[in-house]
């Protein structure tokens, strides 16, 4: 019961506007590059996400692509990037999340200041995109995090990191003239810190550990209490999280696309109706998901 | 009609519900694999390991334990919904010495589809499916228990492609491999990296630099480093044996490459895995020898590589080995730390999960074994376990004659503390002169990150080029590591050695300047191969955002050297500086084969002026104008005035001038050459088409009344097909009428090539699908363009239909139930001759010859079926004839280009550029189309192999056809042996050649030049025979009948060959005009020097007399 009330007071505090505000029965997407695709494997964020609400039967799909843009350079397969973008639309349309969280941007900031426009063009693209295939509640942009300087033999990231500070400010612009919520993981995490990453740019396990509850706080919700965080059923719940996960990966995107459902889908499209057999594996896990959070937020 | 008579057979046959295939599964027991091994003399094969201790071994790799690590997946090819990702990294080791794996640890049991392991730096790489990670046991208690992602975002769109073939390479870095389906996106601290298709992989562990060395290859799961460093792949779903790998080579397959290099064996079998036999456990003459796994033909074989120029040749040797066992899966070969060679059996006997349903209940998801290989009677090497070595021991052994000792030492050398191993490696360093030692003493810095100054300067001083391109290949890494690699990649760039050239112009591509392209064709100054061509090409490509500004500014960037410009331009194909190439041709500084180019050059890159000033070259040298048709075809540009300079060549009576200058004309529409080639089209016969095709490129109105006028009008038959083939482009409908009247009188080869125009466009194939309404068409005509339709780009239903009806055909495609196919596979088994089927498959017109190669000889449209038969099961065989669409290899899928005005094109795509795409047609050729005609470019699901083929086959030949596709690779007479057999011949057909011209008499006619001789390809049986007794009879003067072939030798061998003739019995023998004795009867050895044209050697022989096949092989020294 005194979760429930320290969650309620604490969602009082924070402003609505800018900050994610769960319904029961969201669906929400977590949409970007290396840094989401990898927090599915650990389970950090979407713990303390799931944790830091206390609606019912929440839902988190996510779609994050190593090496992908705004533009779906990584979903692409054997097209052109304009297909990894119409892929990304059909996920959308079928998943139609309630909330998207997205964080693009850390691959672009290495074309620098000559690449800003095409990003923003692109992002505004990419947004428009959402909104008209999904028509979520509400659109959250996350500015990438900052890269680590980890010191020789490793390479310098000072000057990537004033390039990730100029395309976060444009993020945040956007956010603006969007009218979306604008999370910033760019100023809240230090570039000196140990052990976040292992080659200054893609968080380590403890490094989701730590910034999960930093992510949280940037889209404007208050992190479950550290002794939940901690407690023997939350480490519980992380991990029907990345069994979950695991799940819904090899449903989404799965191996053998080729044969699947691609160009050579005469040879072995048969078994692409494998591919449905997960969502009733994919619904109990949630099943169990929902009732350890229960159980978890009710236990103080 | 084979349909029909399977369908009763089978219908009649009892009908059985057993699983069949099921009963095709050899027996798994170990000891009855081990009795089926064809071993070499003095070889033996031991089990080290198998199930249950192990199963499906991917890849395998030595510790600096000496321990044996293996990534063994069950789960491949798919993940059942519901089940654990349980796949495993298993460790194996040999306590008691006694040649078997007695130890097994599990180190990792929790992955999805792991196809690599790399135990190194206290932990093992792994892949993982999409990612790489390092796991590692903290505890020690054999298990990991720490998880770490490396790298992530490779692709997963073919699990047989995923990221694999974990290497460390002496330097210290970890190579990794993938294949053609994937694509990878990896970030990095140093920004993106991403690589669409196959490629091999470097990362540099310390600074986390992940870059591509080098693209293509279909699948590629073997990379080795050779001695000195050169790194060689090779590929498991391509046919070029071994590839020699340097930076930035891209080779076949690789997807939008404008440029492939090909690997050493063309027609080598698929190979998965390789390995470089060392040590002095192997036999002398093993050592240095490369040693790859053929999986499908149940067999190892092996590759002797020598220095060619920049690059090598490789010879196939007698096998490694080779087993009878169907289920021998050899797919990876390791040398152990004892001295023998381990091979990865990955045990099943179905491969591969595209032709084969994932879940085909004859997979085996459970077995595996490792063979360990030895030699009798020669001695093992000491097996040493460096994790308790001094450093001192270590850095003795980095110089072992032992080779897997000095990798192994190095191996462990990066794990040791660098305060303690600094000093001694400095000390050791510094004493170091001889150049083995200090390649050695280079790569052991640098396995540690430290970047030895002192060996790379001695080594880049090395009197052997071998070791001058090793030192180089660290500075490629290092350039800014040492102050001197300017200095050294400079010198090297005129280096006598055409290696140490090619890998200073793979420095320079490292280093972006405005003087890198400008330096790095200084090597056009010294002979020129095909990879330093390639390297040159790629250089000028990639850095020209450097050195094209500083032309466009006017600096003299080449000093002069307009060749090098040439060569850039032409690289590039941009027009840079194409002034300075008009005052070369005004001053005729340029002049013979360079003044070629240079006007080829101009055309390709030139605008409209440029074209018209260089009119009056061309008019001079009419061979050239083809270079001003494809500048109007591809690039869609005309000289901007002055076009009637091309008139006075329509006069020429010469008809290849007339041919050139009149589709010239035709495709700039000149109207002044109107009326010349309405006339030569009603006059002269033997220019008539070509004015045709000119008048039809005119288009319009006027063309087509006129084409309609001469088809309605004329007497003259063949003027009247002239008349229909080109109307049919114009105006469909108007020719149709007269098409199927052609078509009638056809002889069944479509021998006025009728049908392919009308299959280019959708109005046209309708246009004819109305015409044959009512109509009837010989069934062999109906039938081959219903074949043709069928494998178009946008096969027509209504002509199909028309076409069925017209020449009232059978259905194509078969789908046998499963009955019938069991009771098929049974009858290919019991009752199928494979030497008949040969026979078959050798028929013009079954055309299996006109598209597929066995071995080194046929054709590339289709896939190579050198080992067909022992990689794909018999109902895939049967399923793959009766309906091709239903199977279609990797590499061979149709491209299909559809125009902007509705012409459709179907092929291999040979090339997809900027500026063309280019297609390889059912014929093999190739058609080139220019970008800006095109509307869209895709995959297509259809086939190029046209079903029907079987259609005119009696069930017993179909039965024997497959038989004999099934023996293919096989251990037996259908497998292609190592031997250097003369596979290629032409054969002498009947002629009409005058008898009185000279005295000559008997077969020495046939050796001398002719323009009467009309000579065709033809290929050696799967053995290597020629039969006298399927080729033509000829006469010679005294009208005696001969069988004559000729042939050369393949110009990759040089020096001093012997020509071993089996039988030289009613042989007669020419080189070039020249009679060799040979014995009377028996065989025969001939010493002769290499070289020559592909005709050099005349044989002929009376098949009347002597029916013994002939067989020759060059053996070379």
């Amino acid at each position: 019961m005194l979760s429930k009330i320290i969650v309620l007071l604490t969602f009082l505090a924070v402003s609505p506007l800018g900050a994610v505000t769960f319904k029961d029965n969201d669906v929400t997407v977590l949409l970007g590059n290396t840094i989401i695709e990898r927090a599915q494997k650990y389970g950090y964020i979407e713990t303390a996400l799931t944790l830091a609400s206390d609606k019912k039967n929440l839902k988190f799909r996510n779609l994050g692509w190593s090496g992908d843009t705004v533009f779906g350079h990584a979903r692409s397969y054997f097209g052109p990037p304009k297909e990894g973008f119409q892929r990304l639309q059909k996920d959308l349309t079928q998943i139609k999340p309630n909330i998207v969280i997205i964080c693009y941007g850390a691959v672009a900031a290495f074309d620098g200041k000559n690449g800003l426009k095409n990003f923003i063009n692109g992002y505004e693209k990419l947004i428009n995109m959402i909104s008209k295939s999904a028509n979520p509640r509400q659109i959250i942009l996350i500015s990438p995090p900052p890269a680590q300087n980890l010191g020789n033999p490793l390479p310098d990231m000072t000057k990537h990191n004033k390039q990730l500070a100029i395309y976060s400010d444009a993020i945040k612009k956007l956010a603006n003239k969007k009218n979306l919520i604008f999370g910033d993981l760019f100023n809240s995490i230090a570039t000196n810190r140990k052990k976040l990453t292992n080659n200054g740019i893609h968080f380590t396990k403890s490094g989701y550990h730590t910034i999960a509850t930093i992510f949280v706080k940037a889209i404007g919700l208050t992190p479950p209490a550290t002794e939940l965080l901690y407690s023997t059923n939350t480490i519980e719940l992380r991990f029907k999280i990345i069994e979950k996960n695991k799940l819904f990966f090899h449903r989404w995107r799965p191996a053998n696309e080729t044969y699947l459902r691609l160009f050579r889908k005469h040879e072995q499209g048969n078994n692409a109706k494998e591919l449905t057999m997960f969502d009733p594996l994919i619904t109990n896990k949630e099943k169990e998901i929902e009732t350890l959070k229960t159980s978890i937020l009710n236990s103080k | 009609m084979i349909s029909k008579i399977i369908l009763i057979s089978l219908f009649t046959g009892i009908i059985t519900h057993a699983q069949r295939g099921l009963r095709d599964i050899p027996d798994p027991d170990p000891v009855k694999q081990q009795k089926a091994f064809n071993l070499p003399d003095g070889m033996q094969a031991e089990l080290f390991a198998a199930d249950p201790m192990i199963a499906k071994p991917v890849q395998m790799n030595f510790d600096s334990k000496g321990r044996l690590w293996i990534v063994s997946s069950g789960m491949y090819p798919h993940i059942k919904p519901g089940a654990k990702e349980n796949d495993r990294i298993l460790i194996l080791e040999d306590t008691n010495g006694d040649g078997k794996a007695d130890k097994r640890t599990v180190f990792a049991d929790n992955l999805h589809i792991p196809t690599a392991v790399l135990p190194v730096d206290g932990g093992a790489y792994v892949s993982n499916s999409t990612e790489i990670l390092f796991l590692q046991d903290t505890t020690g208690n054999g298990k990991a228990d720490k998880r770490k992602v490396v790298l992530s975002g490779f692709g997963t769109e073919d699990s047989h492609h995923l990221v694999h073939t974990f290497k460390q390479g002496p330097d210290g870095m970890i190579y990794f491999l993938q294949s053609i389906y994937i694509h990878t996106h990896l970030e990095t601290p140093y920004g993106i990296r991403r690589l669409m298709g196959g490629g091999v992989w470097h990362l540099r562990p310390e600074t986390q630099r992940v870059e591509i060395l080098s693209k293509g290859l279909a699948n590629p799961w073997g990379f080795v480093f050779d001695d000195y460093g050169q790194t060689f792949a090779t590929d498991g779903a391509g046919g070029h044996g071994i590839n020699y790998i340097f930076p930035r080579s891209v080779y076949s397959y690789s997807p939008g490459a404008k440029r492939k290099l090909l690997g050493l064996n063309p027609g080598q079998p698929k190979l998965c895995g390789l390995e470089i036999l060392s040590g002095s456990h192997i036999p002398k003459n093993l050592r240095g020898v490369m040693v790859a796994p053929d999986f499908r033909g149940h067999r190892i074989n092996l590759y002797k590589l020598k220095p060619n120029g920049s690059t090598y040749t490789s010879t196939r040797i007698a096998d490694f080995l080779s087993s009878s066992h169907r289920a021998f899966r050899p797919i990876d070969i390791k040398m152990g730390p004892d001295g023998a060679v381990y091979i990865a059996d990955w045990y099943n006997p179905i491969i591969q999960h595209g032709e084969v349903d994932f879940r085909d209940k004859r997979r085996d998801h459970t077995r595996g074994r490792i063979w360990r290989i030895t030699f009798k009677n020669r001695p093992l090497i000491e097996k040493k376990n460096f994790s308790t070595a001094s450093i001192e021991q270590i850095i003795n052994n980095l110089t072992s004659k032992e080779r897997i000792h000095r990798d192994l030492a190095r191996t462990e050398l990066r794990k040791r503390d660098k305060a303690k191993s600094i000093p001694l490696l400095e000390a050791w360093n510094i004493n170091l002169n001889d150049d083995f030692s200090l390649l050695q003493a280079m790569w052991a810095f640098q396995a540690i990150n430290i970047t030895n100054n002192h060996a790379i300067k001695k080594l880049s001083l090395s009197k052997d080029p071998k070791y001058r391109a090793a030192a180089l290949r660290v500075i490629y890494h290092r350039y800014d590591e040492l102050p001197e690699s300017q200095d050294i990649v400079r010198n090297a760039i005129d280096d006598p050695d055409p290696q140490v050239r090619l890998w200073a112009i793979c420095c320079i591509a490292q280093k972006p300047s405005p003087f890198s392209v400008p330096i790095a064709l200084r090597a056009l100054e010294h002979p020129v191969d095909k990879p330093i061509d390639f390297a040159l090409w790629s250089i000028v490509r990639e850095h020209e955002n450097q050195w094209v500004p500083q032309i466009e500014s006017g600096k003299d960037l080449f000093s002069g050297k307009l060749s090098h410009l040439l060569f850039a331009m032409k690289s590039l194909a941009k027009p840079i500086s194409l002034k300075s190439i008009f005052n070369g041709l005004k001053r005729g500084s340029l002049t013979g084969q360079k003044k070629t180019a240079a006007i080829a050059v101009i055309t390709q890159v030139g605008n409209p002026d440029d074209l018209e000033n260089l009119l009056p070259y061309i008019t001079k040298n009419p061979s050239l104008i083809d270079l001003l048709i494809t500048a109007k075809k591809i690039r869609k540009i005309q000289p901007t005035a002055g076009l009637e300079k091309i008139l006075p060549l329509l006069q020429s009576e010469d008809p290849v001038t007339f041919n050139k200058a009149a589709h010239l004309a035709g495709l700039w529409k000149l109207e002044s050459a109107r009326t010349i080639l309405v006339k030569t089209l009603t006059s002269s016969p033997h220019k008539r088409s070509a004015a045709a095709k000119a008048l039809r490129l005119f288009g319009g109105d006027q063309a087509i009344s006129l084409f309609h006028k001469i088809l309605t009008t004329s007497n003259e038959e063949a003027l009247r097909i002239l008349a229909t083939k080109e109307l049919a482009i114009l105006a469909p409908q108007k020719a149709a009428n007269s098409a199927v009247n052609i078509l009638k009188k056809d002889n069944g080869a479509d021998q006025h090539n009728l049908i392919s125009i009308f299959l280019k466009n959708p109005k046209a194939s309708s246009a004819l699908a109305q015409a044959l309404k009512g109509q009837t068409l010989p069934p062999l005509i109906a039938s081959l363009a219903l074949q043709r339709a069928g494998t178009s780009g946008l096969p027509p239903k209504d002509l199909m239909a028309a076409l069925k009806k017209a020449g009232n055909l059978k259905p194509m495609t078969q789908k046998l139930t499963p009955q019938q196919m069991e009771k098929m596979i049974a009858r290919v088994k019991k009752e199928g001759d494979p030497h008949r089927g040969e026979t078959i498959y050798r028929r013009s017109s079954m055309q299996c010859i006109a598209c597929h190669a066995i071995g080194p000889v046929g054709s590339p449209i289709g896939p190579n079926l050198v080992s067909i038969g022992a990689s794909a099961p018999i109902d895939y065989l049967i399923t793959s004839m009766l309906n091709p669409n239903d199977k279609i290899k990797e590499g061979y899928h149709t491209t299909s280009v559809i125009e902007k005005n509705g012409d459709a094109h179907t092929g291999g795509l040979i090339n997809e550029g900027r500026e063309e795409v280019i297609l390889r047609d059912f014929s093999g050729k190739q058609i080139r189309i220019a970008r800006k005609d095109i509307k869209t470019v895709s995959i297509s699901p259809v086939s190029m192999m046209p079903a029907g083929l079987t259609a005119n086959l009696r069930e017993d030949e179909f039965i024997d056809l497959i038989k004999f596709l099934s023996e293919l690779g096989k251990e037996g007479e259908f497998k292609t042996e190592p031997q250097q057999l003369i596979r290629k011949w032409k054969i002498l057909q009947p002629h009409n050649k005058e008898l009185d011209e000279s005295k000559h008499l008997g077969a020495s006619i046939f050796a001398e030049p002719s323009d009467n001789f009309l000579w065709k390809p033809h290929f050696s049986r799967v053995n290597g025979e020629l039969l006298p007794t399927e080729l033509p009879k000829v006469k010679d003067r005294s009208l005696i009948k001969w069988n004559v072939a000729r042939f050369g030798i393949d110009p990759a061998i040089n020096g001093q060959i012997t020509l071993k003739i089996n039988e030289t019995k009613h042989m007669e023998l020419f080189d070039g005009q020249q009679p060799i004795e040979l014995p009377e009867t028996g065989p025969a050895n001939i010493e002769i020097t290499a070289g020559g044209s592909q005709d050099r050697f005349t044989i002929a022989v009376t098949s009347a007399n002597r029916k013994t096949p002939v067989t020759i092989e060059t053996q070379t020294k």
